[in-house]
């Protein structure tokens, strides 16, 4: 039986595009985490090693501690553009070498705003919104074939939007504290398909799209040291991000057959739970920061699920099982700093220079995974081609600020190479064979500019 | 080569295109349920007399008549009670927050502003709903708002008299592909062995909204409001292949194109009077594009083949028919303008507190053809009266340098009793008379720090 478009498939075809709608619509809502956990947020900070726990200002404050919207003085509206090129590889047998070279781009929006309380909350409390959106997608999602070549927490990471808010609080005594969130979007449905009484077949399609949220929390305290600089400490508390799609496919009524239900299902989107801390020496023109982020990454699951529900125990519990991998936890360390420079009255011109070393949350030996090869009629081990690799990144940017009597506007510049240090993955089957060997490396250039004004 | 067809995927896909359309139009809950509580009792009547968050979704151009931040935040619930032939037919209420900032500046010495509006559903972002065209539904308020709103713009204030305003709502197309593989065995379901791999975007989608408001005089002014079209595409792409038990193999490629989504490009005429210092009317008349109705109808290709196997199939197992074709029949809509009308007394002016009672209607005729054939996209003429209270608080508090508002709405919307008489007396539904109701209940509470709350003064 075949039927290469006409009438007669058509209604095949209507059916199979709602099913699709609802199983591709879920993976919409999909990416593999946020790009301001990769690159963090923000053009200012971006150029200090993306650091900023302990004194990012205004709509970045948001992401890097939300503690610190409470310094908010004036309405800001900040714009810019943010551009990038990843540039991955795997090599080694059967890899195809470079994987991805993918650019990235996209909008920053942020704004910040001072709640103009009186009273003893009089200059104490600010809000931050901070907004990324990707020029071409608002979410990439991929689930792929585990013994496809991929980078699963680089290659989409960046193809996600940012929607995050912040308010801070000024308690006084050097203490500020800070709520915010970041939001997101997951999919769940169902496609049900039955025969009615009459013989006809009818469909039953619905999808929603349900917000998920993550809070963040922050603190910092100024340190009571002497002297004209500001020692200060910020703690940022974000938890994790996680949008599962989730579509179940139901066919099970259309006749006798006993057809499986199918669960069209991933992880579309995961940031891991994180703990920054950060040292920042602030004088009037001049800021130097260290921090350390723990993130919290052996909680990851993976972002493949079973496809077929079982009849006990549901999916997972029969059929093809996706691999397991032992995710860890990882640090991160970065460094930055900003230099001042008046250069005429009003003006302030920066220079930023800072840097970072993240760890891979990839263990270096994957279990194999499991596919049905019609030319064995069962089911083979293949690989899992999963790579990541250790990345150092070298960050640097200026700006300009301008104040009274020049117009209220900041200009900032960012640039970043992230080089991912080589290193081998080994795929094995259960009894120690080696199913796939390779090297990851490659390198990240990023760029973005930002323009913000005070009205 | 590990993939092979796989029958039961092909089977459960397949036989979900029988009287099928895609998803359902959407559009705005605003546009059905208002924006704002004082808004919504005046009928929706607001695009020269509305301010603060509101002006998000009425004109934009009105951010620019705030002068101090403002902050807002409410809930509303609206419960449909549609039926036909006196059978509810349990349509979903539309409930969830609505909220929105303003924040105004000057900029260069002009008045300007930045705002947010934004509407979000209790249960949901949004949701995609695809019934059989000849399945009866609500067409306007079975699906269609069940979804999010958020829209963001800027205005400026060039004189006195003027504002401009613009500004983008924001949604999202879908593209992808599905690709399921493996071996399904219809004997034992559970040693089926699939696998799935999705490869899918979520792409922008941006549409404009820009206003103007001129103030004729102290006592006068006047709007006009352009909102954009959009259109959610879906463009899909599935491979499915795969081992059916051991006794033949099936080959299922799909390429799709579609319009899921929908909504009109609209232009609103309005205006405001201050007839009395404590009593205003407004009116607003709202042109619907419903006649640029994109039906959702897909655009496919397809591939299906699944040889019988060798001898035959088994006697237990039915092999897979091809479900009938279905005729997708158009939707045919026409334009429409909605007229809208409000009022707004001042009951209480005392020097900390002013009180508010509020009325309006509007009256929205149904753009769906008469389903006299095999569809049946039930809608009716719609009338809405509703009702509001408001109360302005000021100087509350050193800590509160500015005004606290509250207010209430509730609206009744009566969609009159009609019968729709099928074109053949072997229609598979029949004849049927279709009414309801709609009751929207809801209330916002703003702070805002310029004190404002005496709109009757303004023009």
């Amino acid at each position: 039986m075949r039927a290469v478009g006409g009438t007669k498939g058509r209604a095949v075809r209507t059916g199979v595009a709602i099913a699709l709608a609802s199983a591709l619509s879920l993976a919409s809502a999909r990416a593999e985490a946020s790009p301001e956990d990769l690159f963090g947020y923000g053009a200012r900070t971006s150029a200090m090693g993306a650091t900023g726990t302990a004194f990012a200002g205004g709509y970045e404050s948001a992401w890097h501690n939300p503690a610190l919207a409470s310094d908010v003085r004036v309405a800001k509206l900040t714009l810019g553009y943010t551009g990038g090129l990843l540039r991955l590889a795997a090599r080694g047998e059967g890899l195809p070498g470079r994987t991805s070279s993918q650019a990235v781009t996209g909008t920053t929006i942020g704004a910040e705003i001072p709640l103009p309380l009186g009273g003893i909350f009089a200059h104490r409390l600010g809000i931050a919104l901070a907004f990324y959106e990707p020029t071409d997608v608002v979410v990439r999602g991929r689930v792929l074939y585990p013994e496809k070549t991929q980078f699963p927490m680089l290659d989409n990471r960046a193809q996600s939007v940012t929607i995050r808010a912040g308010i801070g609080a000024d308690l006084g005594y050097g203490i500020r504290v800070g709520a915010g969130f970041a939001a997101l979007a997951e999919i769940v449905g169902t496609v049900v398909a039955a025969t009615d009484a009459t013989g006809r077949v009818g469909t039953r399609v619905e999808d929603q799209l349900v917000a998920t949220y993550a809070p963040t929390l922050g603190v910092s305290y100024d340190l009571p040291l002497k002297g004209p600089e500001l020692w200060r400490v910020g703690v940022t508390y974000r938890d994790s991000l996680a949008a599962r799609f989730s579509v179940i496919i139901d066919g099970t009524k259309l006749s006798s057959l006993q057809i499986p239900l199918f669960n069209i299902s991933g992880l579309a989107q995961y940031d891991p739970a994180q703990v920054a801390v950060e040292v920042a020496r602030k004088e009037q023109l001049s800021v130097l920061a260290a921090q350390v982020v723990y993130k919290q990454w052996s909680r990851f699951n993976g972002v493949l699920e079973p496809t077929v529900v079982c009849t006990e125990g549901g999916a997972g519990a029969c059929g093809l099982i996706p691999p397991k991998i032992d995710w860890k936890d990882t640090l991160v360390v970065r460094l930055g700093a900003d230099q001042g420079f008046r250069i005429a009255r009003g003006a302030v011109l920066h220079a930023r220079a800072g840097g970072f070393f993240e760890t891979t949350p990839l263990p270096s030996e994957l279990a194999g995974s499991e596919a049905y090869s019609q030319g064995a009629k069962g089911v083979v081990a293949v690989p899992t081609r999963y790579f990541d690799s250790d990345r150092l990144a070298l960050t640097a940017g200026t700006g300009l600020t301008l104040t009274k009597p020049l117009p209220p506007i900041d200009l900032d510049l960012f640039a970043q190479y992230h080089i991912l240090l080589p290193r081998t993955v080994t795929s094995v089957d259960p009894s120690g064979g080696v199913l796939s060997q390779g090297e990851s490396s490659g390198h990240i250039a990023v760029f973005g500019m930002t323009a913000g004004i005070t009205f | 080569m590990l993939a092979r067809p796989t029958r039961a995927a092909l089977v459960a896909l397949a036989s979900l295109g029988v009287g099928l359309v895609p998803a359902t139009a959407l559009a705005n809950p605003p546009d059905t349920y208002g924006f704002g509580s004082r808004e919504t009792a005046m009928g929706n009547a607001a695009s020269a007399d509305t301010r603060g968050f509101a002006a998000n979704y009425y004109n934009p151009a009105n951010l620019a008549r705030s002068r101090g931040l403002e902050i807002s935040v409410g809930y509303f619930r609206a419960d449909h009670t549609l039926e036909m032939n006196g059978r509810d037919n349990g349509v979903d209420p539309v409930k969830g927050i609505n909220g929105g900032v303003v924040v105004p500046g000057k900029l260069f010495g002009i008045p300007f502003a930045f705002g947010l509006g934004v509407h979000l559903p209790d249960d949901r972002i949004s949701r995609v709903r695809a019934l059989r065209q000849e399945q009866p539904r609500w067409e306007l308020y079975d699906n269609r708002n069940q979804r999010l709103f958020l829209a963001a713009n800027l205005a400026i204030e060039p004189f006195p008299w003027l504002q401009l305003g613009g500004g983008l709502s924001f949604m999202s197309s879908t593209r992808g592909k599905l690709d399921i593989s493996g071996a399904a065995n219809v004997l034992r379901p559970d040693d089926s062995q699939l696998r799935h791999e999705v490869d899918a975007d979520l792409t922008a989608i941006r549409y404009p909204q820009a206003g103007v408001r001129v103030a004729l005089s102290e006592r006068i002014a006047l709007a006009a409001v352009y909102r954009g079209e959009f259109q959610l595409g879906l463009d899909l792409s599935a491979h499915l292949s795969g081992d059916i038990s051991g006794l033949t193999t099936a080959l299922y490629e799909l390429e799709t194109h579609s319009v899921n989504n929908f909504l009109p490009q609209q232009a609103v005429f309005g205006g405001s009077w201050l007839l009395t210092r404590d009593v205003r009317a407004s009116f607003d008349a709202t042109w619907m594009n419903w006649a640029a109705y994109v039906p959702p109808v897909a655009q496919l290709d397809v591939v299906l083949d699944i040889p019988p196997p060798a001898g035959g199939w088994p006697a237990t197992i039915s092999p897979p028919q091809t479900p009938a074709p279905t005729r997708i029949v158009p939707l045919r809509m026409h334009d429409r303008i909605i007229p809208h009308l409000g009022a707004e007394w001042r009951v209480l002016d005392a020097r900390k507190l002013q009180g508010f009672l509020r009325g309006g209607y509007e009256y929205s005729k149904t753009p769906i053809d008469p389903q006299t054939g095999l569809t049946n996209y039930v809608d009716r003429d719609r009338h809405t009266f509703s009702l509001g209270i408001g109360l302005t608080a000021r100087a509350l508090a050193r800590e509160l340098p500015g005004s606290l508002s509250l207010d209430l709405h509730a609206a009744l919307s009566e969609l009159v009793s009609a019968t729709t008489s099928k074109a053949s007396a072997a229609d598979f539904v029949g004849d049927y008379t279709a009414r309801g109701h709609i009751v929207n209940l809801g209330a916002m509470l703003t702070v805002a720090f310029d004190g404002w709350g005496t709109p009757q003064e303004e023009p």
